[in-house]
């Protein structure tokens, strides 16, 4: 508002002058530059004259310079050139004794020399004025391109930006309506297999006495499959946790949390004859909670697939200490898989092996490349049939716990 | 002397009911229990309106409490009774499905005093509400003004 009001006399003046250095600027048709000079002289002469009529002597010269200034300003060097001739021949005939000849006498021969002097100098500065003046245009010129296309690229960037606010926003909402699915898996979709078990049970308990073997073993078959649907809604809304849950990341000794899973699984799996085997590993960085699923899930998988291992080998180590990420394995003598199904090891419910041969939900490997795909790291897995697997998975390491190693004495 | 205090069950799947019903009558638990079906109902029950204006005048030793409930849902009245300066003395047990994080912060912020997860094994599901029976309304020494009976 301020500057509407203040504004116009003011830029309308600076317009105005700029358009009509423009506009000399753009006379390029040399007829009409060197008739420039022809006239700017001619004008000096008559304003000379006038001056002269009115008794002021020796303005001739000033007069003069100023119209080849003008020359060399707006018309150029060549112009410039011919505006110091005419007026030096000018200024000789009709200013110079003896008038109204173009010879010189010994005693004007200094003036006429300052005279054409001094116009070369006026003109070589306005030369190089007006060289600068052309360099500034130029520059502005381009800066006034870069200027328009930084404008252009500022409205496509805010433009990239809405749109990416736009997205955010819509993943959000997707992210949302799945949180309140999961929700209501967990909710509703459990209730009633709790009636089916229940009712099932108190048949079960009730009625056993007036049922035969087989119809006793249907309720024992809807019993177990009620309960391995509730596994598997309880390991799916786990897993979808996982990706929902905030992580806080602190160091983890990895050592430390491998023995005491080792701890963990080899207290339930007393009877088993396992052979443990624990390398050095070192701290990393993560959610101790969720790296702990991920031990505690590939090593109960390596106990579940050496089950019939007189004894089972169960390793766990670390490929190398020495670079930026600490690469873990997992390896065990037991079933293995076929390499060529590598590729569906990580899969959600996806098993290798039948449900009579080894249980489970297939949803164990899923939650492990979850888990180390938020921590910035990847898994794989290697094995051959009857021949064991391997797993790997890497993390980050712990940047200062490497640091405080390094400089220990 | 063994006494046994009330149990307020909102709950309102039938068959929670019932399953419900059954584990607690296994273990002789279930002469005082009031069955409420939404979370209106159950704050008639305990603010003694509508069809509970003529109740006996003590409270429920405690309050199993399902979430998802039609109307007003169990954190509500979970919010409603905690604020009340004459009810939230009474032990409220959330007895649920849901695992979710956000619904135990929420249950424990507004100052429920346990929060059980209903196993779907039957077995479990029994002996959870059997404990949860025995130690709210026998073994846990309920608010004065709430209803004792010897058994």
């Amino acid at each position: 508002m301020t500057e509407l009001a203040e504004g116009p006399t003011h830029v309308g003046v600076r317009r105005s002058l700029a358009y009509w250095n423009q506009e000399f600027q753009r006379i390029h048709s040399p007829i009409l530059r060197y008739g420039f000079a022809a006239v700017s002289v001619a004008i000096a002469l008559g304003v000379a004259f006038a001056l002269h009529y009115y008794q002021f002597r020796d303005v001739e010269l000033p007069v003069l310079t100023v119209a080849i200034a003008f020359t060399t300003w707006y018309a150029g060097a060549g112009p410039s050139v011919l505006a110091v001739l005419l007026s030096s021949a000018c200024f000789d005939y009709f200013f110079t004794e003896p008038f109204y000849s173009l010879s010189i006498s010994t005693r004007d021969l200094p003036y006429f020399l300052i005279f054409v002097a001094w116009a070369a100098i006026v003109a070589s500065f306005s030369a190089v004025r007006r060289r600068i003046e052309n360099s500034l245009r130029q520059t502005r010129d381009n800066l006034q391109v870069e200027v328009e296309q930084r404008r252009h690229r500022e409205g496509e960037i805010r433009k990239l930006n809405q749109e990416l606010g736009k997205r955010a926003a819509e993943l959000e909402a997707s992210n949302r309506e799945l949180e309140s699915f999961a929700y209501s898996v967990s909710h509703d979709l459990r209730a009633p297999l709790r009636h089916m078990v229940g009712y099932s049970e108190l048949l079960q308990r009730q009625a056993s006495s007036l049922l035969d073997e087989k119809s006793q073993r249907f309720i024992r078959t809807i019993l177990d499959s009620a309960k391995r649907m509730g596994n598997l809604i309880d390991d799916l809304l786990a897993f979808s946790r996982i990706g929902r849950a905030e992580t806080r990341e602190t160091e983890v000794d990895l050592e430390q949390l491998v023995k005491e899973v080792v701890a963990e699984i080899g207290h339930d799996m007393k009877s088993r004859d396992i052979a443990w085997k624990i390398g050095a590993l070192p701290v990393c960085y993560g959610d101790r909670s969720m790296l702990k699923l991920v031990v505690v899930n590939l090593v109960s998988n390596a106990a579940k697939f050496t089950r019939m291992r007189r004894p089972a080998e169960i390793e766990i180590g670390c490929v190398d200490g020495n670079k930026e990420e600490v690469e873990v394995f997992v390896r065990d003598n037991g079933a293995g898989f076929d390499m060529q199904y590598v590729n569906k090891l990580f899969g959600v419910f996806q098993r290798l092996h039948l449900p009579e041969q080894f249980e489970g939900t297939g949803i164990g490997l899923a939650t492990v490349q979850r888990i180390i795909h938020r921590h910035g790291g990847t898994v794989r897995g290697e094995g051959a049939v009857d021949q064991g697997a391997t797993f790997y998975f890497s993390l980050p390491k712990a940047q200062d716990a490497a640091e405080r190693r390094a400089t220990a004495p | 002397m063994t006494t046994l205090g009330r149990i307020l069950i909102v709950e309102d799947d039938p068959n929670d009911v019932e399953l419900t019903l059954t584990a607690l009558t296994d273990y002789n638990l279930a002469n005082e229990v009031v069955v409420t079906r939404d979370g209106q109902q159950a704050l008639d029950y305990l603010y003694c309106r509508g069809e509970f204006h003529a109740r006996p005048n003590e409270n429920p030793a405690v309050i199993l409490l399902d979430l998802k409930l039609p109307k007003i849902d169990g954190l509500e009245v979970l919010q409603q009774v905690k604020a009340d300066g004459h009810l939230k003395m009474i032990p409220v047990v959330v007895l649920t499905s849901s695992h979710e994080e956000k619904d135990k912060m929420r249950s424990y912020n507004f100052g429920v005093n346990a929060y059980v997860v209903k196993p779907v094994d039957f077995h479990e599901f029994v002996n959870a509400v059997k404990e949860l029976g025995v130690f709210w309304a026998v073994i846990n020494e309920p608010p004065p003004g709430s209803v004792r009976k010897p058994t």
